[in-house]
């Protein structure tokens, strides 16, 4: 398990070299005009060409790589172009905001998703259909379109929750609370079917297995085989899809984070793309690419206690 | 658990009470009105935020509020655009109007303790001087600065700047404390004079922006709240939201489609008038695209365009057709020329035929995702039926940076035209920045001349020579001056500013 | 007493012959009919779009924006005065050939690169599954976003790059589906029969992946519809063509002037991914013959009861008259066409068949066990004299492991991979003798020696991997006895094990059937397992008992062709048939 886990996370820091590399030079290709982007339309071409000196612009690519890598290796990902805030500060400020927002969401949805699967896959009939088709649906619609429903009727119309904003938690705990609802609301709402089909799918699997029938010969209630037996069978494909769950939540919150003012990393990765900010959306990649890993990680430790065989090897 | 049962009932509250109200536009449910009208609160809505508080990112229009918060301008505007005093109380020009003298107020001092005399506007000058600041052009005519005496300054000039005291009131005039200018987070940590020091620990940079009273602050002439927040919003739907739920006291609003709901929220609307949108003619010699060249075809093309129903559809009808480029505040306007192209397509498509293009003749202009792609498509279809094909690139992030390179002869732009002198050096100088293939001629250099050293009548004059100039030779084609708006709830009195986008900070105060 | 039952033409027993074409399948499914005509019409009114719409897609009469419905406009108008019908019919041109790209894209490079890597492992699988975790662990928004800066506002460009992020998952999906068939013994088998690798695939690992991978197609091109429509939203879209995430996201910004904007494109969007939707889940449906109706089980219509000859001799179970079927597609197929069976206290009774007869459906039913799809549609199961077939599942499973046991042929995939070994043993202990966890474990200790395992502390402890397959069927074994059920039945209990183990086992269930004087209804194709342990024998071929009778008689003088064919298989095949061949297909 153990090396298991040393070679999983190599793979990880070799990914992130990898993706940060390739992340560096599609920015650079990007030949966004920062300087002008920073200091607007008015501005006279002097001021941007001082601008552009004083970010390190005329610098040739690999000096200001190079740069980036021995910074990045000693912790500091540079500064903003745009808000003069250096990156770690930034970034860690937005992140966190967002892992609660996507935390929450993967809590929910698989909470949700478990409880309609099973139901589905003991039951099928139904439910089952509503399943599949909600799942579909759900992907299709654009989850800004759910978000707004939400916002004007449950807090334009009849006013149970702020319709944008952030409160921290440290600030207020029922404030943060109220203030992340309809975010989750809306994040979970559009992904939870399509998460509760895999777990459906592969309780179903797991339900058609030989050993199922043996443990019902058994007299076992079925709850147990169910509940027990063939959910804790299905863990292992069901972690694998909350990997990818967290992955496109992360992916959602970006819209959803923009619809609710939330100050999040989502909002943070559009205005810096857009700005052409490549400090920031190179600490966002790394940040991401981390928290990630470290997800998959995890998922890889809970596989292994789910599963024994890979505990064993 | 208790602090969620409190939220839980709060919320069931504020359902009892919506309901009770029968949900009218009034906003006495809300905590934050009800707060303000003690003054303890002003909350803004802003679709901008600033690159930061340092000199490199001053800047106005939009981004005034944040800078007004914490610092000081030497000179103030009132809502008529008059000027009137700041931290200097006196203005005076010598007869060369070459020199500009201000008489500084005594005994104010930073929010770090240091006192602001002459030394610090000195410093302030230069440190603007040095920098890569947006408004650098602020200051091309200042050939160095002097501090007379402790509470004198003194501007001296290369040429008469008529914007100069303009300028005074916004970028130029902001006033930071000179010790500041080196601190390792200056960008993110202001010292001013201002009625307000930003709260570091609430603020998230990029979101929201808090700022507390700053109790020594020396203007008692307006109400400074206890606490000011300026809530940044990333899309017009957000904000649109937030002002429904009445999240925000005063807010910029741009979305024309949605001012019944933010009048049904409560809201009142101020507009103003500041920019013009409409068609830019670069190329107007021909170098690039030959038919650019012809006077006929660029008065064709002002004849084509059905500007009244675009700014009806468009902008639903929040604004004023007009065929000239200077704003109705501007010396150079002249209420005559608004209608001087009308559409006519039939007079339009002779125009074309005399120049030679009874065929059409196509023209490449830059897109953008963040322009409006119903009005191009319209303006698309427009010149298409007298014959002219309209091709959009796409710039993405670099339309300003393509269109000032010169990649484009032509574009739909929109542009603010509310100071004669600024509106000359941003399109029509030789060297302006939206002059960009140096269209030029002897009349108008004579003409610009006077604008800049001439007294006022001259200047006055000069600029409305300039502007028929201009106009009878189609050096752009404009559709509409639109309306610029800004929306207050009942807790608060806006009064918008003459030639900036959003009110000076000061130009909000509560409703008595 | 030896009887010689007349045969019936039973229904045939192939389901490859008994279910029609996978199209004709398709199309009794009324779902995925309604779904597939109203794709069919989405696509030809794309396709002929400048036939259909009644103004071009850009055409635009501004003094017209936002119309309602009328008879010029049949949707009305949008913001920019378009016919929104026409922006649409156009709309669906680029939004449904983008889907496609998407599609393409993802399925050609995942499902290739997934069958290769999966087949074939090595470096290729190393490096592709890496490559997959990248493109996974990238939120495909921000990828987008980076990508659109560099290649550009180009909708196909954004659709193909979508197709290669979403490739992944193709990829694993196919890789693991196809790592799974590779390890089956039938491909095996089919390497060692000389067929190509390239055969090999065809034939079965496409089988085995096709079914996800038409799901992965529906919910691909779904997402790609979305997604879409979410770039619009960003303002990352296409600005030179029409698309219904446009329409949508035109909708969206007049909202509140024109809801029905918002409508049109939100309902042809929905539709058509639920369309897709349904067409894919009936055809997975089709593929994997699953989905149909349930046969019923009719409330009492069984045979009557052979009439019991005295109390003392009532049977410990009586079968009569059982009837077995699955659903299929269109219709039900009978396995077993009513049999009748009896067991009496201490007795063995041998079912012999070969794979298919319906011996195992047999045992499965009398249990209540049947598979999904599959149920008893006739006669009685009478478990001393009282009707299992009506009795509540509750009570059912009251009566399962503790006087009903079973045994079943394959050691390995009958016990739960994810519990310990004595974890297994403890669970019906607690639940029917309402033991105590350490007296339990103490039990299961106990049986673990009785039925001859030498360390039985340690394999308490151990998973269902790390014991072998002789020691898994004793420790099912001890599973079966340990409430000490009445009757036993084992279902070809040596089939799977090694020919060397084979004797032990059966020497033990003998033991142990005398220890506890249980009735065991045996089930195999091996004559000579019967001989050793049976007092009676039933003959099953084709869902009919077709002989039964004293074990000694049947021996002596077997009536029917197919007993006395069984026979002679014993002496050909000299007791080894290869394991796989013996598999019970209608598992």
């Amino acid at each position: 398990m153990l090396s298991f886990l040393v070679r999983r996370l190599l793979s990880g820091i070799a990914m992130l070299a990898v993706i940060s590399t390739l992340a560096y030079l599609l920015m650079f290709m990007t030949g966004t005009d920062i300087a002008r982007n920073l200091l607007g339309q008015n501005a006279s071409e002097e001021a941007v060409a001082a601008r552009a000196a004083q970010l390190g612009l005329d610098q040739p690519l690999l000096t200001r790589y190079v740069d980036w890598v021995s910074g990045a290796l000693h912790g500091d990902l540079g500064t903003s172009w745009f808000s003069s805030v250096p990156v770690t500060e930034l970034v860690g400020q937005r992140l966190g905001v967002t892992l609660s927002l996507v935390f929450l969401s993967t809590f929910f949805a698989a909470l949700v998703a478990v409880i309609v699967g099973v139901i589905a896959a003991v039951h099928r009939g139904w439910i089952d259909r509503g399943l599949q088709v909600g799942s579909i649906v759900g992907a299709a619609i654009p989850n800004y379109l759910v978000a707004l429903v939400l916002v004007i009727v449950l807090a334009i119309q009849l006013k149970w929750f702020e319709p944008t904003g952030y409160t921290r938690p440290q600030d207020s705990i029922s404030g943060w609370l109220m203030s992340i609802t309809l975010p989750v609301l809306a994040l979970v709402v559009t992904t939870v079917a399509g998460v509760a089909q895999q777990v459906r799918g592969s309780l179903i699997d797991a339900l058609r297995q030989d050993y199922v029938r043996t443990l019902r010969s058994r007299g076992l209630p079925e709850w147990r085989v169910v509940l027990l037996h063939a959910l804790r069978n299905a863990a292992g494909p069901a972690l694998s899809v909350l990997a990818l769950l967290f992955v496109g939540l992360l992916g959602g919150a970006v819209i959803i984070e923009q619809l609710f003012a939330i100050p999040g990393a989502g909002s943070l990765a559009i205005s810096s793309t857009s700005q052409g900010d490549i400090p920031v959306v190179m600490g966002l990649v790394v940040a991401i690419a981390v928290i990630v890993l470290v997800v998959n990680l995890v998922i890889d430790i809970l596989q292994g206690w789910f599963n024994p065989k890979v505990r064993i090897s | 658990m208790r602090r969620i049962v409190a939220a839980v009932g709060a919320a069931a509250l504020t359902l009892g009470l919506a309901a009770c109200g029968g949900g009218g536009g009034t906003t006495s449910s809300e905590d934050t009105s009800t707060a303000a009208s003690d003054h303890a609160s002003l909350v803004i809505g802003e679709l901008s935020y600033p690159t930061g508080f340092d000199v490199n990112g001053y800047s106005i229009a939009h981004y005034v509020q944040y800078f007004n918060a914490v610092f000081d301008t030497l000179i103030r505007q009132d809502g008529d655009g008059n000027l009137v005093p700041g931290l200097a109380t006196e203005w005076t020009y010598d007869d060369a109007r070459t020199t500009l003298t201000l008489t500084l107020q005594d005994g104010i001092t930073f929010t770090d303790g240091s006192p602001f005399n002459a030394d610090a506007v000195v410093a302030n000058v230069e440190n603007f001087q040095a920098s890569s600041t947006p408004d650098l052009s602020n200051a091309q005519y200042v050939e160095s600065v002097e501090a007379v005496d402790d509470t004198h300054v003194a501007y001296h000039l290369s040429a008469p700047d008529p914007m100069l005291t303009t300028w005074l009131t916004g970028s130029f005039g902001f006033m930071a404390a000179p010790d500041s200018f080196a601190n390792p987070d200056v960008a993110t940590n202001p010292v001013g004079t201002g009625p307000y020091t930003l709260n570091i620990d609430k603020t998230v940079t990029g979101s929201t922006y808090v700022f507390d009273k700053n109790p020594d602050y020396w203007d008692d002439s307006y109400v400074v709240y206890d606490t000011l927040t300026i809530n940044y919003y990333e899309t017009q739907t957000a904000l649109l939201n937030a002002i429904q739920g009445n999240q925000v006291d005063a807010a910029t609003f741009m979305d024309v489609t949605s001012m019944d709901q933010v009048e049904a929220a409560g809201y009142t609307v101020y507009t103003s008038q500041l920019d013009w949108m409409g068609l830019l003619f670069y190329d107007r010699d021909g170098t690039v695209d030959k038919p650019l060249g012809d006077v006929r075809v660029r008065q064709a093309i002002n004849y084509a365009i059905d500007k009244q129903t675009i700014l009806d559809v468009i902008q639903l009808g929040h604004g004023t057709v007009t065929s000239q480029p200077f704003g109705e505040a501007t010396a150079g306007y002249q209420a005559d020329l608004d209608d001087y192209y009308g559409y006519d397509p039939e007079k339009a498509t002779s125009l074309l035929a005399e120049a030679g293009y009874a065929d059409g003749f196509s023209l490449d202009m830059p897109n953008s995702s963040a322009l409006n792609q119903d009005l191009l498509s319209a303006i698309q279809t427009q010149l298409a039926d007298v014959g002219i094909t309209v091709t959009l690139t796409d710039t993405g992030a670099n339309f300003i940076t393509d269109l000032l390179g010169g990649k484009f002869t032509s574009s739909w732009m929109q542009l603010a035209s509310a100071n004669d002198w600024q509106f000359a050096q941003l399109a029509l100088v030789p060297n302006a920045t939206f002059n960009m293939f140096g269209t030029q001629s002897p009349e108008l250099d004579a003409l610009f001349e006077t604008m800049q050293t001439g007294t006022d009548e001259e200047a006055a004059a000069a600029a409305q020579e300039v502007n028929t100039y201009v106009v009878e030779n189609a050096w752009f084609a404009p559709f509409y001056r639109i309306d610029n708006f800004y929306v207050g709830n009942s807790s608060v009195v806006v009064t918008p500013a003459a030639d900036n986008a959003s009110p000076y900070l000061y130009l909000i105060q509560p409703a008595s | 007493m030896s009887e010689a039952l007349t045969t019936q033409s039973a229904p045939a027993a192939d389901p490859e012959t008994a279910v029609p074409s996978l199209g004709r399948r398709l199309l009794k499914d009324p779902l995925g009919v309604g779904a597939l005509g109203f794709l069919l019409l989405v696509v030809l009114a794309a396709v002929f779009a400048g036939v259909i719409a009644p103004y071009g897609w850009n055409d635009q009469v501004l003094a017209d924006a936002l119309q309602g419905p009328s008879s010029t406009h049949p949707l009305g108008t949008d913001g920019a005065g378009r016919d929104v019908l026409s922006f649409l019919l156009y709309g669906g041109r680029f939004s449904l050939a983008s889907a496609a790209l998407a599609v393409v894209v993802a399925v050609g490079l995942g499902a290739v690169s997934g069958l290769i890597a999966g087949y074939f492992g090595r470096w290729f699988d190393s490096l592709g599954s890496w490559a997959a975790n990248i493109l996974l662990a990238l939120p495909a928004m921000i990828v987008l976003l980076a990508a659109r800066s560099v290649v550009g506002p180009s909708a196909w460009w954004a659709m193909g790059i979508f197709g290669v992020i979403l490739s992944a998952s193709v990829f694993r999906l196919v890789r693991a589906a196809v790592q799974g068939v590779r390890n089956e013994l039938y491909v095996d088998a089919a390497r060692v029969s000389g067929l190509s690798d390239v055969r090999i695939i065809f034939r079965h690992v496409l089988r085995v992946v096709r079914a996800p991978i038409i799901i992965q197609v529906a919910s691909i091109a779904s997402v790609a519809i979305a997604v879409q429509a979410g770039l619009e939203f960003i303002g990352m879209g296409d600005p030179e063509i029409p698309s219904w995430g446009k329409a949508l996201n035109n909708g969206f910004t007049k909202i509140y002037q024109q809801p029905m904007l918002v409508l049109w494109p939100g309902l042809l969007i929905a539709l058509t991914c639920l369309a897709l939707t349904l067409i894919a889940n009936a055809l997975r449906d089709a593929l994997e013959n699953t989905g149909a109706t349930q046969p019923k089980a009719p409330g009492h219509a069984g045979t009557p009861g052979a009439t019991q000859s005295s109390v003392e001799d009532v049977p410990l179970l009586e079968v009569h008259g059982l009837r077995i079927a699955y659903g299929v597609p269109g219709g039900v197929k009978e396995v077993v066409h009513g049999i009748d069976l009896d067991v009496r206290a201490g007795e063995v009774l041998g079912l012999i068949g070969e794979s298919g007869s319906g011996k195992t459906q047999t045992a499965f039913g009398i249990m209540g066990l049947l598979p999904v799809g599959g149920g008893i549609t006739g006669g009685r199961v009478l478990w001393h004299g009282e009707d299992l077939v009506s009795k509540p599942a509750k009570e059912l499973a009251a009566l399962r492991g503790n006087k009903i046991a079973y045994i079943p042929q394959e050691p390995m995939s009958n016990l739960d991979p994810s519990f310990t070994i004595g974890y297994q043993l403890v669970e019906p202990l607690r639940q029917h003798l309402r033991m105590s966890r350490a007296q339990a474990r103490e039990r299961a200790r106990e049986l673990l020696a009785r039925v001859g395992i030498p360390d039985p502390a340690r394999t308490m402890r151990s998973y269902p991997h790390e014991v072998s397959g002789g020691m898994a069927q004793r420790v099912l074994i001890a599973g079966a006895i340990s409430c000490e059920p009445e009757l036993l039945i084992a279902d070809e209990p040596t089939t799977a094990l090694d020919v060397t183990v084979q004797a032990d086992i059966l020497e033990l269930l003998r033991s142990l059937q005398q220890d506890l004087q249980m009735g065991v209804i045996l089930v195999t194709h091996n004559f000579g397992v019967v001989a050793d342990l049976c007092d009676r024998v039933a003959v099953m071929q084709e869902g009919l008992i077709v002989e039964r009778g004293d074990i000694r008689e049947v021996f002596a003088d077997p009536q029917h062709p197919y007993t006395r064919q069984l026979f002679d298989a014993i002496l050909s095949e000299d007791d080894v048939r290869p394991a796989y061949v013996a598999r019970e297909m209608a598992r």
